[in-house]
């Protein structure tokens, strides 16, 4: 079975994994920082 | 095989080295921005003209370096070539799921419900007094129903789903598009000063660009623009109106098929499904993780950092996808009726939002 995933989805997925990578401390605030 | 996939080919190059090419391009261009917006940041007065260099954020110059790259990368032929990765929808979205994780479900609920309120009148209103004046104009059905709802809902993403449902031509959802974006940028500018000269409170400021700039990243670089505040208000009003696509698609495609073609077989509803931005879903479920405490550590000032990067991204795109190519086409009618709808807009978004945010349902952050 072939999944499509549209932009919605790709943005969301992406979005969390950040959220993910932030909670767990692996991407550190000083490395964004805008 | 889609025409996009057509003019890769001519372009040359994979899908994917496309995309890292032009990834590449934008986040050099947003680094730019955002070296830009530190520069004159702490700036008091620039140039001797009373501009204080905090009110130049950095959308503004990640959309005028976008439109600055524009005309360059398509002089010298890498325009087509990097395409791929100019994806002003995705950066955006990104950046919405992620602005959710700092904004109280209570807010949301708060803001949600005047946003309704705002959203029906706005579209509905909008609406009708698009598609009454482009018949006016003579414009054609198919053009004035994806005006109308690109006008009354959320620009680009409104005119392609409107499109999909009254089988528009190719070449009228890429002109309006251009004018979503001709009239945004400049809003996106214009909007907070207005608001600024007329001391308007943050939410209501917000409620008021959600409402009447027709594109959801302008919308958050007003916003920006305007207040932190500003910015949560205008995302969560934008995005209650953005769920209103799918029901618009589908009033358009009965419409469309029972009433213009008579044809008896009506189109399923499930369409409205199908049209539902979806990360709007993310934007509430990150929410509720920041609103229960769920999130392990603090990580806000990470999350609100790629939030900006994500938008900055956004807005470099939007600079870059501008065509205006189609305008000289299609004739300056529809332009006429796309800037009298939008001055209609905006008066009365002002008085909406001024009316639900500032009194109804004031969302007190």
């Amino acid at each position: 079975m072939k999944v499509k995933i549209n932009e919605d989805w790709l943005a969301t997925i992406i979005a969390f994994v950040l959220l993910l990578l932030a909670m767990v401390n692996f991407i550190k605030p000083e490395w964004v920082k805008f | 095989m889609t025409t996009s996939t057509v003019k890769q080919e001519k372009a040359g190059g994979s899908g994917t080295v496309n995309f890292l090419v032009g990834l590449v391009i934008v986040v050099v261009l947003a680094f730019l921005a955002r070296w830009f917006k530190g520069l004159v940041y702490g700036v008091e007065d620039l140039f001797g003209l009373g501009i204080p260099g905090k009110v130049l954020e950095f959308p503004l110059w990640a959309a005028l370096l976008g439109l600055i790259a524009n005309p360059i990368l398509k002089g010298i032929k890498v325009f087509d070539y990097a395409k791929p990765g100019f994806r002003t929808e995705l950066f955006l979205k990104i950046g919405l799921v992620l602005l959710g994780a700092g904004i109280s479900f209570k807010v949301i609920v708060t803001a949600a419900a005047g946003a309704i309120v705002q959203g029906i009148i706005m579209v509905s209103s909008v609406y009708f007094f698009s598609w009454w004046l482009g018949g006016k104009f003579g414009l054609p059905d198919t053009l004035r129903a994806v005006m109308s709802t690109a006008v009354s809902i959320c620009g680009v993403s409104a005119a392609i789903a409107a499109a999909g449902s009254v089988l528009a031509k190719k070449e009228e959802i890429t002109y309006v598009t251009a004018l979503v974006i001709v009239t945004a940028l400049p809003l996106m500018v214009i909007a907070p000063l207005i608001a600024g000269a007329m001391n308007m409170p943050e939410p209501v400021a917000g409620a008021w660009f959600g409402g009447n700039v027709d594109t959801t990243a302008a919308v958050v670089g007003a916003g920006t623009i305007y207040g932190e505040t500003a910015q949560k208000i205008a995302s969560i009003v934008k995005q209650t109106q953005n769920v209103l696509i799918g029901v618009v698609a589908f009033l358009l495609a009965l419409y469309f098929t029972t009433v213009v073609e008579g044809k008896k077989e009506k189109p399923s509803a499930a369409i409205i499904w199908q049209r539902f931005p979806k990360f709007v879903l993310g934007f509430i479920i990150a929410s509720l993780i920041f609103t229960f405490g769920w999130l392990a550590t603090d990580p806000s000032a990470a999350i609100k950092g790629m939030k900006d990067w994500a938008f900055c991204l956004a807005f470099v795109c939007m600079g870059l996808e501008l065509e205006v190519a189609g305008f000289k086409k299609m004739g300056w009618a529809p332009v006429i009726v796309y800037l009298i709808v939008t001055i209609f807009n905006t008066l009365l978004a002002l008085g909406i939002s001024w009316l639900i945010f500032g009194w109804l349902f004031p969302a007190n952050l």
